[in-house]
Order: structure tokens, then C-alpha cells, then sequence
């Protein structure tokens, strides 16, 4: 419980430090940190999937991809934003853990307890036969992303 | 095979950018078209007689091996599928000549496709995590598309419409993990029965506000529409009218009622909610459009407003009103789609979205300022154009089911709305002729061809409006109707 609960709020704390660094860099390796807390949490809870998919692509994946990303295009200045958002998310964030602590441990207990549906099964089977729909979403959302690359960062030629 | 819907615009859309290194533009425009076309065929000729007696249910195999491949068509399915296919047909007519001047054409016609298949898979999903996901598939493909023009203005309303859209996305996902949680089902009918059973008023009551904000976000009712007067604007005129007149319809108001009418079930509090943020949205996006000297914004505060009545007729719960909400959500569609299209023509012969720089275009631009003054006057509900019959039906609910103070405001709502159309006319079309625009042309072939087609279509429902109830409305108000059972009962895969 101890551990659990540690690993929530080291989850919490390096997710709040992804919004408020202002250096990009440390900002994309705190939410790394966060994701690969949330990937132990996961296997802690029994979810070996998820946690294997959250720290191999959330924590790793898209971690390279934005620190390269940065890098290529980090021209050495601060990131300017508005002194607002230094106050207001304070704000919202201690109001959300005040109403997190008054009302959550009261709904949880009103959500019934799991039943075991139909869609269970092994990994395998759950993925490729019980979600089979999904993964055609999936490869719609990978295509629509390839393409979103090549149209937005498309060369302009001759013809237009 | 219901799944063509789905499979047949990804799979082009899949090989239109390598067919585009071949033919930069004849093949991808054929294509594009074609693929539509089939699609608005296949929904009359066999969409129809399929749902003759009750829903069609389809599961696949696939290799010889039962996959969970699981669609269901209903009438309400299939009035979407029809006001995808049909408004898609004409955007992508129009964008034969329109894209010419954007280049990628290819790559274009493959997003648009990619968020058609998006679009169709959402209404055709028999289950909760299939219908986000392919919300998600509409969304990622709109993003871009919206961004397509590259310019400061695109590129800033794409970013600002993805972070809205992401937290909508969010409130949804959370809601779907709830009930997940607690029925252990994501399936519609397995879902729609543990909650008749589970006594979890709060929790469901939390899912069903978040669900409201999600769905509330990408319908952009008020008070969750700042995106939207800043993402349909900037997009290319064909993709506004897609934006405007379908997706906000298809991610926001069809999956807000599905959940709602067919899962949730309709309660008084809730029908309460939707009628108090659909009058709000239709009152408050009316004077905002007012206000508006771009021609563009003005339309898509209007879409906000009038989707402020398709929710009120929606929500209000009776058959009369679902039957008046869904028919004005076709006839939105297809006037919308219209008024955002022959936008583009003048955006295109003038340069200008500024109703203040425009003037006498009707001297040069007879088709466009025709067509638009069709579309213009059947949203505002000029008999007897298309949008009276649906805005009556709403008006007449609403009376019989003993609202008239929210009859009262619709009445209202729509003279503010005929206010703002004549702006456009007179600031845009009539007048005297501006001299800058003395060597302006009428739009080319294909975009006065796909919005002459759609003035048609808003004439044609019309004057033969009781044809079209009969055989579209009221197959998917009935459906809306019938409440929970209709799923519980006739989806039992």
C-alpha cells in the first residue's frame, strides 16, 4: 500500500513538473519518468500488458521522438508563455485534490465490483479476436497520422 | 456487407498518396469521387431494404476464423450514413477545382477519405471503445485537414482545435473506463442492460456529465464551442463544410444520442440538460453570428446555433421531436455544407472572407449567389425550403409536449437567424457592384455543379418533404424513440 500509494504521487508530482518546466528537454524526461511510474503501477496491478506497452512506447518511444524532436528544433531560447497559467493551474490542481479527497473514496465504493463479461480471455485472443474492430481503427489512426505528416509538411511544387 | 462502409474508404484512402505519384490529379479526383458515389448508391439501394425488418447485424470471419468484427445498422445508422455519403459526394466534387491551388492533392482526398471511414465506422460501432475509436480516426484526419492550407491562421485554429478536441476525448475515454468498470462490458446492449439493473445512480450520473462535456465539446454546444468558430473558418471551404455539416453532427450529436437515448436511456434530468444547453447554444450562437464580418465565422456560429435546435428537438424525448431533431440535422447538413462551399467560391474569386469588402457579387457570381440564398434561407426556416418543415416539426414538439416558453425562444432564435442570413445577402451579394471585384468570374464547372446539386437536394426535401420523413426520419426516430429496448432488443449479438 505504501509503495502503491509512493508510486501515485512520485506519478502525480513528475506529471505536474512535465507542465511547469519551462526547459523542454527535462519537461518530455518528467513525463517519461511519469509514464514508466504508470507502467510499474500497471504491472503492479496485474495489467502486464498495458504496463509493457505504457514504459516501451509511452515512456520510451515517444520520449525519443521528442527529445529528437526538440532537438532538431530547440533554437536555444526560454519558451515564453503567460504568467496565468503559473496561477491558475495551481488553483484548479488544489481544487481538484480537494474534491479527489472529499468525494472519490465515497463514489468508488458505490461502483459495483467488477463482473467477470464475456470479453475476457487471454491477451492474444482479446486482441485479435475479441477486438478485432478496434484494430481497424488503429490502422485508420496510423494512416491518417503518416498522411497528416506528409500533407503538413509538404513541399510546395511548381503546379501550386 | 455493412462493412464497406468502412473498408472501402480506408482501403483507397490507403493507396490514393503512391496512386498520386502516378496521376497528380485526374486519378485521385476520380477516385475520391467515385468511392463517395458508390457509397451514397450502396446506402439508398441496399442500405435500405437491409434494415426492412429491424437492424442488420453483421460479424465476420476472417481466414475462416469468427472475428469480432461486429457493426449493427439501424435507421439511425442509416440516415447518417446517407448525410455522410451524400454531403461527402458534393465536397469532393467541389474540390476538383477548389484543391487545384493547394497542391497534395492526393494526400487531401486520402485524409478526407480517412475521415469519411472514421465517420461511417462511428455510426455503424456496436460498441462503446469501437465508437471512440473511430471518433478518434474523424478527429486525427480533421486535425490536419484543418491545417491543410499551411498558413499562420490554419495552422494556429488546427493546434487549438486538437488541444479541445484531446480533452474532450479525454472526458469520454474516462467516462467509457467508468462503465467499463462497472458493467465489466463495453458492448452497447450488454451495457445498455447491466445498467437498467445496477442501482449506481451517482456514478452514472458522473459518467453521464462527463459524457455531456465530451460530446458537448465535439458538437461544440455552448458552453464548449470556442474551437469552432476558429477550426471551420481556417479550414479549406470543403473541409468546413464536412466540419460543419457532419462531423460535429456524426462525433457530437449522434454519439451523444446513441449513448443518451439508446444506452443511458432518456430520464427527465437529463432530457432536461439537453433541451436547457440546446435552447442556450441556439440563442447565444445567434447573437454572436450577428456580430460576425467574416463571412466563414458567421457560418460557423450559425452551426453552433443550429445545432442548439437539433439537440432541443433531441432531447425533448417525444417522437415528434427526435423525428423534427434528426430531420433538421439532414437538413443542416445539407444547407450548411452548401453555404460553406459557395463561401469558398467567393472566397476564391475575391479573396476575401470580409462581408464588408464584398458587394453586388450577384452581378458576376449568379449561380453562387443563388444557390446561397437557397441554402441561406432554408437554415433560417423560409417555407418552403427544407429547413421550415424541420424547424416546424421542433416547434410543434415542443408545444405538445407543453414547452411553450422553449417554443417561444426557438420562433425567436430563427428570425435572429433569418437577421444574420440577409446580412450575408445584402453585404455579400445585392447591392452595388464593389469595382475591385468588376473582373470577377462565376465559380468553374464542378464547384457550381456540387452546389447547384445541393440547392436541389434542399428544394427537392422541401417540396417532398412528408417522402423523405416517411422513409429516413422516421426509420431512425423510431429507433431513438423506442429508448434503450430498441438496443437491448434487436442488437442482442
Amino acid at each position: 500500500m505504501i509503495v502503491q500509494t509512493a508510486l501515485l504521487i512520485g506519478m502525480v508530482l513528475f506529471s505536474v513538473l512535465a507542465i511547469f518546466l519551462k526547459d523542454l528537454i527535462r519537461a518530455a524526461i518528467s513525463l517519461a519518468v511519469a509514464s514508466l511510474l504508470l507502467g510499474i503501477i500497471f504491472f503492479r496491478m496485474g495489467a502486464s500488458y498495458a504496463g509493457v506497452f505504457e514504459i516501451s512506447v509511452v515512456a520510451g518511444l515517444i520520449t525519443v521522438l521528442f527529445i529528437l524532436t526538440i532537438a532538431l528544433t530547440n533554437t536555444g531560447e526560454e519558451v515564453r508563455e503567460s504568467r496565468l497559467a503559473n496561477v491558475v493551474f495551481p488553483l484548479f490542481f488544489a481544487v481538484f485534490v480537494v474534491i479527489d479527497a472529499l468525494v472519490m473514496k465515497g463514489l468508488l465504493q458505490k461502483i459495483p465490483a467488477l463482473p467477470s463479461g464475456p470479453e475476457t480471455g487471454t491477451f492474444g485472443e482479446v486482441l485479435w479476436k475479441g477486438r478485432t474492430l478496434d484494430l481497424v481503427g488503429q490502422i485508420a489512426v496510423i494512416l491518417a497520422g503518416v498522411f497528416s505528416v506528409l500533407a503538413l509538411f509538404r513541399k510546395r511544387d511548381k503546379h501550386d | 456487407m455493412i462493412i464497406l462502409f468502412v473498408a472501402l474508404p480506408l482501403i483507397v484512402a490507403g493507396v490514393l498518396p503512391l496512386i498520386g505519384k502516378v496521376s497528380r490529379r485526374v486519378v485521385p479526383d476520380l477516385l475520391a469521387n467515385a468511392v463517395l458515389l458508390f457509397l451514397l448508391v450502396y446506402a439508398v439501394a441496399v442500405g435500405r431494404p437491409l434494415i426492412g425488418n429491424g437492424p442488420a447485424l453483421q460479424k465476420l470471419t476472417w481466414l475462416g476464423e469468427t472475428v469480432n468484427l461486429r457493426l449493427a445498422l439501424d435507421g439511425f445508422s442509416l440516415l447518417m450514413l446517407l448525410a455522410i455519403s451524400l454531403v461527402g459526394l458534393c465536397v469532393t466534387l467541389f474540390s476538383i477545382d477548389y484543391m487545384e491551388h493547394y497542391g497534395a492533392k492526393a494526400n487531401y482526398y486520402a485524409l478526407l477519405l480517412i475521415m469519411i471511414a472514421g465517420m461511417n465506422g462511428l455510426v455503424l460501432a456496436t460498441d462503446l471503445f469501437n465508437l471512440y475509436i473511430f471518433l478518434e480516426v474523424a478527429a486525427v484526419a480533421s486535425y490536419s485537414l484543418v491545417a491543410f492550407g499551411l498558413g499562420q491562421d490554419e495552422l494556429e485554429a488546427a493546434f487549438k482545435y486538437l488541444l479541445l478536441s484531446v480533452v474532450a476525448s479525454a472526458f469520454i475515454l474516462v467516462s467509457i473506463a467508468v462503465i467499463f468498470g462497472m458493467t465489466g462490458s463495453l458492448s452497447l446492449p450488454a451495457v445498455a442492460r447491466a445498467l437498467q439493473d445496477l442501482k449506481a445512480g451517482p456514478v452514472v450520473g458522473i459518467c453521464a456529465a462527463l459524457f455531456i462535456m465530451g460530446f458537448g465539446l465535439k458538437a461544440a454546444l455552448v458552453p464548449f464551442h470556442a474551437w469552432l468558430p476558429d477550426a471551420h473558418p481556417s479550414a479549406p471551404a470543403p473541409i468546413s463544410a464536412v466540419l460543419s455539416g457532419l462531423l460535429i453532427k456524426v462525433s457530437g450529436v449522434y454519439a451523444l444520442t446513441r449513448v443518451f437515448l439508446n444506452v443511458f436511456g432518456l430520464t427527465p434530468a437529463l432530457s432536461n440538460v439537453l433541451m436547457s444547453l440546446g435552447t442556450v447554444s441556439l440563442v447565444v450562437a445567434a447573437f454572436l453570428a450577428l456580430g460576425q464580418k467574416d463571412i466563414k465565422r458567421m457560418l460557423a456560429y450559425s452551426s453552433i446555433s443550429q445545432v442548439g435546435y437539433i439537440v432541443l428537438g433531441i432531447g425533448l424525448g417525444t417522437p415528434l421531436g427526435i423525428a423534427g431533431g434528426l430531420f433538421h440535422l439532414f437538413n443542416h447538413a445539407l444547407a450548411k455544407g452548401l453555404l460553406f462551399l459557395t463561401s469558398g467560391s467567393i472566397q476564391q474569386a475575391t479573396g476575401t472572407r470580409n462581408l464588408d469588402e464584398m458587394g453586388g457579387l450577384a452581378k458576376r457570381m449568379p449561380f453562387t449567389a443563388a444557390t446561397n440564398l437557397i441554402g441561406s434561407l432554408s437554415i433560417a426556416g423560409v417555407p418552403p425550403l427544407n429547413g421550415f418543415w424541420s424547424k416546424l416539426l421542433i416547434i410543434m414538439a415542443l408545444i405538445q409536449a407543453g414547452h411553450p416558453v422553449f417554443a417561444l425562444i426557438a420562433v425567436l432564435a430563427s428570425v435572429l437567424t433569418l437577421w444574420y442570413y440577409l446580412l450575408i445577402q445584402r453585404k455579400a451579394f445585392f447591392g452595388k457592384l464593389n469595382e475591385r471585384w468588376a473582373a470577377v468570374k462565376e465559380a468553374p464547372f464542378w464547384m457550381t455543379a456540387s452546389t447547384v446539386l445541393l440547392a436541389s437536394l434542399c428544394v427537392g426535401v422541401g417540396l417532398f418533404f412528408s417522402v423523405t420523413i416517411k422513409s429516413w426520419i422516421q426509420p431512425a426516430a423510431g429507433v431513438l424513440a423506442e429508448g434503450v429496448q430498441a438496443v437491448i432488443r434487436s442488437w442482442g449479438l
